[in-house]
């Protein structure tokens, strides 16, 4: 076992960083660039019950230091998944884990999922998408305690896998969302997904993004999503999965620092392919060289009670 | 606006556009030569023979700076490879649009690019036909590097290239050099070549399969063409694009039976008969 693995969710983690959903297709897109199998793991793109068409384009264009995306979930649906991708993620991720992200419109599409997957091989749990309409409740999962709390105890019911529920930055209070997970008996949290926005061309007068609005990622999501992640860290016992605008080793540490025990790499990918692999040498640089003894010791140990002084000097 | 959709007839089935691709590869390369040659035009060279060797016209690379830099473009961006020479020289030719662009064309010889390629399906000649290439604006670029190859394994080429102004224009003589053919040159403001939209110059008398790369009134206005003759067209798209490699699902186009197809991994170019056009 090397200074970067840990056991969490019951298995073994050879590594820290994952790919992120969404940003990793569903993992074979990536395997002629870099060496998959060396990773932590990887987060499919959503899987619904039905095949999704997605959104009119544009989907995607740049702001300073990110990005603004709305794919509308598009994706193969659970069939095709099953069928078409799984194969493929048995046959060539070893040690690799696999997280496959679920999305739905009710609690039972979420469930037909979850039970539409339960019994194949190929992954080791799920990563619960909550920042979904529901379409019987008319919010979204993600912002609505009492529809967030149902969702998870049903999936409870469907699945002995581990169920890993990633939050949304667009509430108030993540910790009480944190704490609503727990209890409702997920195993783990992701946090978080992207920030809601907007971009307009003043030529044109319309909006860049053909869905109007989108998800902002990238680095300039970096602070909120690790405020977040260490709010949701003091809120709950749950191992959490740092995301957001991770792009070197010094950022993913900052949410270990926070709270996370794993962390994902989305928008940096498109960027260059090779910053997974370079996140994890320079995590393990960081153990070695501060004789930390392994990653699992860091977790959540960042200092916030040491005061804050205004003399020169201060260490 | 009335908007009539037209799909040229014809199922959406893959045709062999998208055969025999190579590998994408990753790797910072160095400018060799970076010159401005036309108004908010450079014509970019960066080594790297890997992915020169690899590349077939019509295929794109993605072009960026790492991850240490947040600046535009922060997303690599995607361009035609514009030609290849034997050492592994890639040319491209970049247009100045928004910040990521003019970065492009402010390099100087030294500065490293980190590319991603070569991407995306290529334009296939039809052996016994001329292929009449119909560029609009930096459309050019894949035809640059489309020509020379084609004519070498003997398929006939002819070009159609167009600007809006007279000072857009790439320099004729560098594109008969670099096509080792001859180029026909359109202007909306008669500056250079002759005045008019370069459609105008379509002649069909020698029976041509059609490919276009340019704004998308040019290319609907092939698309108008090649339906009512009924000449195969292929066309190559542009749509914002995020990974390049067909995981982020940014660079949707409409698909002829309904929903969208990737730009990047079942395109950029495409037969016009796959595509839902608004004509
Ligand atoms: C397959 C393909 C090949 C291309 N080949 C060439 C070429 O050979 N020469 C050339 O000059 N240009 C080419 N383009 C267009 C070029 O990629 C855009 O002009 C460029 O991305 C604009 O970036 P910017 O930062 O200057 O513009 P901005 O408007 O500042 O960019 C904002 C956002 O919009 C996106 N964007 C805007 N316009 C386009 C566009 N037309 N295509 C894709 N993304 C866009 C950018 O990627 C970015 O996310 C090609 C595009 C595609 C899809
Ligand atoms: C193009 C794109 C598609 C995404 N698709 C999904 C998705 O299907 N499910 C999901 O839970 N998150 C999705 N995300 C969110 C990412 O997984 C991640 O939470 C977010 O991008 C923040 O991380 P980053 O800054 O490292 O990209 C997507 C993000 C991007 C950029």
């Amino acid at each position: 076992m090397g200074a970067v693995s840990q056991r969490l969710f019951g298995v073994e983690w050879q590594g820290p960083v994952l790919l992120a959903s969404g940003t990793c297709g569903y993992g074979e897109e990536y395997s002629d660039l870099i060496p998959l199998d060396d990773l932590g793991g990887l987060v499919t793109k959503a899987v619904s019950v039905e095949p999704r068409e997605g959104n009119p384009p544009h989907r995607i264009s740049e702001t300073p230091g990110g990005m603004l995306n709305s794919i509308g979930l598009e994706n193969v649906g659970l069939e095709a998944f099953v069928r078409e991708k799984l194969p493929w993620l048995e046959e060539n991720l070893d040690r690799a884990r696999v997280l496959v992200n679920v999305v739905g419109n009710s609690v039972d599409e979420y469930a037909a999922v979850v039970a539409g997957l339960d019994d194949e091989d190929g992954f080791l749990g799920y990563e619960i998408n909550v920042s979904c309409p529901n379409v019987e409740g008319g919010t979204m999962f993600g912002t609505d305690r009492e529809a967030l709390g149902r969702l998870v105890e049903r999936l409870r019911g469907e699945t002995d896998r581990p169920i890993v529920v990633k939050l949304t930055p667009n509430v108030p209070d993540i910790g009480a969302y944190a704490r609503v997970c727990e209890e409702a008996g997920a195993d783990g949290l992701s946090t978080i997904n992207t920030f809601p926005g907007m971009l307009i061309d003043v030529d044109k007068r319309r909006p860049v993004i053909g869905n109007v609005n989108g998800g902002v990622s990238g680095p300039a999501i970096l602070p909120m999503g690790v405020y977040l992640t260490w709010q949701a860290a003091t809120a709950t016992d749950l191992p959490i999965i740092g995301i957001g605008g991770i792009r070197s080793a010094e950022d993913a540490l900052q949410y270990v620092l926070a709270g996370a025990s794993l962390v994902q790499i989305g928008t940096a990918l498109f960027v260059d392919p090779e910053s997974a692999v370079g996140v994890t040498e320079g995590i393990e640089k960081y153990i070695e060289e501060r004789d930390v003894g392994d990653l699992s010791e860091l977790v959540g140990t960042v200092d916030v009670e040491r005061p804050a002084r205004v003399g020169l000097g201060y260490e | 606006m009335t908007a009539t959709t037209a799909t040229g007839g014809g199922s959406a089935e893959p045709i062999p556009l998208r055969e025999n691709r190579a590998t994408p590869r990753r790797h910072w390369a160095p400018v060799v030569r970076n010159r401005e040659v036309a108004e908010a035009t450079w014509w970019l060279e960066v080594d790297a023979p890997e992915i020169a060797a690899a590349s077939r016209p019509g295929q794109f690379l993605m072009i960026g700076f790492g991850v240490e830099n947040t600046g535009a473009p922060f997303i690599p961006r995607p361009f035609s490879v514009g030609w290849r020479s034997p050492e592994g020289v890639i040319g491209l030719l970049v247009r100045a649009f928004g910040a990521g662009t003019r970065r492009l064309g402010a390099l100087d010889p030294g500065d490293d690019v980190l590319l991603l390629g070569p991407l995306g399906s290529a334009f296939r000649p039809e052996p016994g036909r001329p292929s009449l290439c119909v560029a609009g604006g930096v459309g050019l670029a894949p035809f640059l590097f489309l020509a020379p190859e084609f004519r070498d394994r003997g398929h006939e080429v002819r070009l159609l290239y167009g600007e809006r102004t007279g000072a857009r224009v790439f320099d004729p003589d560098l594109i008969r050099e670099l096509t080792r053919g001859d180029v026909e040159i359109w202007t909306e403001d008669g500056e250079a070549g002759s005045r008019g939209l370069v459609v105008e110059g379509i002649d069909l008398s020698d029976d041509p399969i059609l490919m276009g790369c340019g704004p998308t009134p040019m290319l609907q206005a092939l698309a108008r063409t090649a339906f009512e003759e009924e000449i195969p067209l292929q066309v190559s798209v542009e749509e914002h694009m995020g990974c390049g490699i067909g995981t982020c699902q940014g660079c949707v186009v409409p698909a002829a039976g309904g929903g969208w197809m990737k730009a990047c991994t079942r395109g950029p170019v495409f037969e016009a008969r796959e595509l839902q056009w608004e004509l």
